[in-house]
């Protein structure tokens, strides 16, 4: 029972710190929280369900297809929303929060007219596959999930670490201006980050997909606002504070309606946002002054 | 009949409409010392269940349902305004918006006070009442020519309106006075406000107190209007049309969130074939305001020219 539910909570988690470094890594560059990228992440989902379930493709095609559908959203979700809005004065920094609130809620309901209002039926096909390793019970769903997770932020990480490209987007984190002197293309990494984060997005939501069975137009909502929370907790910007402060969110949600009431799982997420602004508004793992937090 | 015009459909829409005219206000008293909550769904929320839970279950009469409602969101406003204030920016909104969630789920989890998802029903409708009252009293309004539902509707709107011009008509007030000029400065710049001598935290916790408290007097008000709340009218897609109303409308003027609340609620039911697709309208709104006018339709510029006003001491001074 306790390791069922340990491994239930990582899985659940992994997904969330996906999430979260979708949110982490456009807000590590460009100091806006992208409240669109829950939306985003619902659209892959609901591409991979139309590809697995509709038309009874392989997971992999689900991913590739999620993967083109969301990259694309995020490109023009930079064109659109953000860039008309970089670089000229007089703007307030709430602008980009609102242009990006716009953006999810035309998605929602955009999601809403194309696929339906109630849940959608995901259908994994190896979905009944399970292994059972003395009394604990592993399905390979579960398996599928966390190597896919471990890939992901693995080549995220080295990819940061490493390239050059990944360099640059430190750089233009740290500081814009002084990125674009040294040489960096800033414009072409924001473009790159806001596309790459909106991918992990739609790989998050075939594996939300695959994990839950079913999708709806509001997982982007609840997704979302647990993405913030995570990296509200984890500190904004910080790649290992999104992973942490996912595999805690995660268990802690797991066991809170194993041992406890499932009703207030959702409100888990968001005490934490409110505990971790009060008491340590960088988070975990943040580095930057409060003064410089605006 | 004379008055058969007196459609109790089309009351009902300018009803809604006055409701979230003082939400829009809502949010623009917070904003007016630059802070953005997204928390009002919430603070109306608190209104809307502390008014039906008193008048349904302990027998509160109306008003005084409603006073507390307002009270409590006010209170509400503080216990979050002051922990709140070393947040800034999009850091205070993301709090308020969790702040919102949180009170939708304990909303939903607490069956035993508030009825759970399905909610609270059969809460005094405001009209109903004083109809009752009035024919207690010998009073008939056929006989002022009006059916029972139509002086029912009326006599909501009117309550409503008179609501909205009272709270209209404070908040303007409130503007050209020393608090109104103090929320300015902190708008403008809080460092140099503080430098002036005004008290920051004393008039951002006020701000953002008034701005609960408006919103828990219309959420107690559409509790009255409506006789039926559920956890489902105080959602996120709520606390996004009030933000609606004051980015469409104007953020820096009080009429822009008074416009932008009206024109926001009338359109979709005026054009019923359009109301299917209220929300991606409102999504591409906000886009379009933020890439060409981040501060609204209406702003003082216009405001002043409207009002045929020169700035004083030859054009040329910016009116900032």
């Amino acid at each position: 029972m306790f390791a069922e539910q340990l491994i239930n909570g990582i899985t659940l988690g992994s997904i969330y710190a996906i999430v979260a470094l979708g949110y982490t890594l456009v807000f590590g560059v460009l100091d806006i929280i992208n409240m669109a990228h829950g939306e985003i992440f619902m659209f892959g989902a609901f591409i991979g369900m139309v590809i697995v379930t509709k038309m009874n493709a392989p997971l992999a095609a689900a991913f590739a297809g999620a993967v083109l559908v969301t990259a694309a959203l995020g490109y023009l979700l930079e064109r659109v929303a953000l860039r008309p809005l970089r670089g000229r004065t007089g703007v307030s920094h709430l602008a980009p929060l609102i242009s990006t609130i716009g953006v999810s809620i035309l998605l929602e309901n955009l999601a809403h007219h194309i696929f339906g209002a109630g849940n959608q039926l995901f259908e994994t096909p190896f979905a009944e596959i399970r292994f059972t390793i003395g009394s604990t019970t592993v399905y390979l769903v579960q398996v599928v999930i966390l190597a896919v997770s471990v890939v992901l932020m693995g080549g995220l990480s080295l990819w940061l670490a490493r390239t050059r490209s990944g360099k640059g987007l430190r750089a233009t984190a740290e500081s814009l201006e002084t990125a674009e002197l040294l040489g960096v293309d800033t414009k072409r990494i924001i473009t790159a980050t806001v596309v790459i984060a909106s991918a992990m997005g739609g790989i998050a939501g075939v594996l939300v997909g695959m994990a839950f069975n079913y999708i709806n137009n509001q997982i982007g909502l609840s997704m979302g606002l647990k993405g913030l929370a995570i990296i509200i907790f984890g500190g904004m910007g910080s790649v290992a504070g999104a992973m942490a402060g996912g595999l805690i969110l995660g268990l802690s949600e797991t066991f809170v309606v194993a041992y406890g009431s499932s009703g207030y799982r959702d409100a888990i997420a968001f005490l934490t946002i409110i505990v971790v602004l009060l008491l340590r508004p960088q988070g975990l793992f943040g580095r930057a002054a409060p003064e410089a937090r605006r | 009949m004379a008055v058969d015009w007196l459609n109790p459909y089309h009351l009902q829409v300018a009803s809604f409409v006055l409701i979230n005219t003082l939400l829009g206000v809502s949010i623009y008293v917070t904003l007016a010392t630059g802070q953005l909550s997204l928390g009002n769904a919430g603070f109306m929320s608190i209104g809307a269940y502390t008014t039906a839970i008193l008048t349904t279950r302990h027998g509160f009469p109306m008003p005084a349902g409603i006073v507390a409602g307002s009270v409590v969101a006010a209170l509400a406003g503080i216990a979050v305004g002051i922990p709140s204030l070393r947040l800034t920016g999009v850091y205070l909104a993301i709090a308020t918006l969790g702040f919102g969630e949180v009170v939708r789920v304990v909303f939903v989890n607490w069956e035993s006070l508030t009825g759970g998802a399905v909610g609270i029903a059969a809460i005094p409708q405001m009209g109903r009442e004083l109809l009752a009252s009035l024919r207690d009293a010998g009073f008939a309004p056929e006989s002022i020519g009006l059916r029972g539902n139509q002086f029912i509707s009326l006599s909501v709107f009117l309550i409503l309106f008179a609501s909205t011009l009272c709270a209209i008509g404070f908040f303007f007030r409130l503007g050209s006075s020393r608090v109104g000029r103090a929320y300015a400065a902190v708008r403008m710049d809080e460092r140099a406000a503080e430098a002036a001598g005004i008290d920051t935290t004393y008039y951002k916790v006020l701000a953002f107190t008034q701005g609960a408290m408006l919103s828990g007097f219309a959420g107690a008000l559409f509790a009255h209007a409506t006789s039926y709340i559920s956890p489902a009218d105080f959602t996120y897609h709520r606390a996004v049309e009030i933000l609606v109303f004051a980015v469409f409308g104007g953020s820096e003027h009080l009429l822009g969130p008074v416009f932008g609340a009206m024109l926001l609620t009338a359109l979709p039911e005026l054009l019923r074939s359009v109301s299917d697709y209220r929300y991606i309208v409102y999504g591409i709104l906000l886009i379009a305001m933020m890439v060409f006018r981040p501060q609204g339709l209406i702003d003082p510029p216009l405001v002043n020219r409207l009002a045929g006003k020169k700035a004083a001491g030859g054009g040329s001074r910016d009116a900032a």
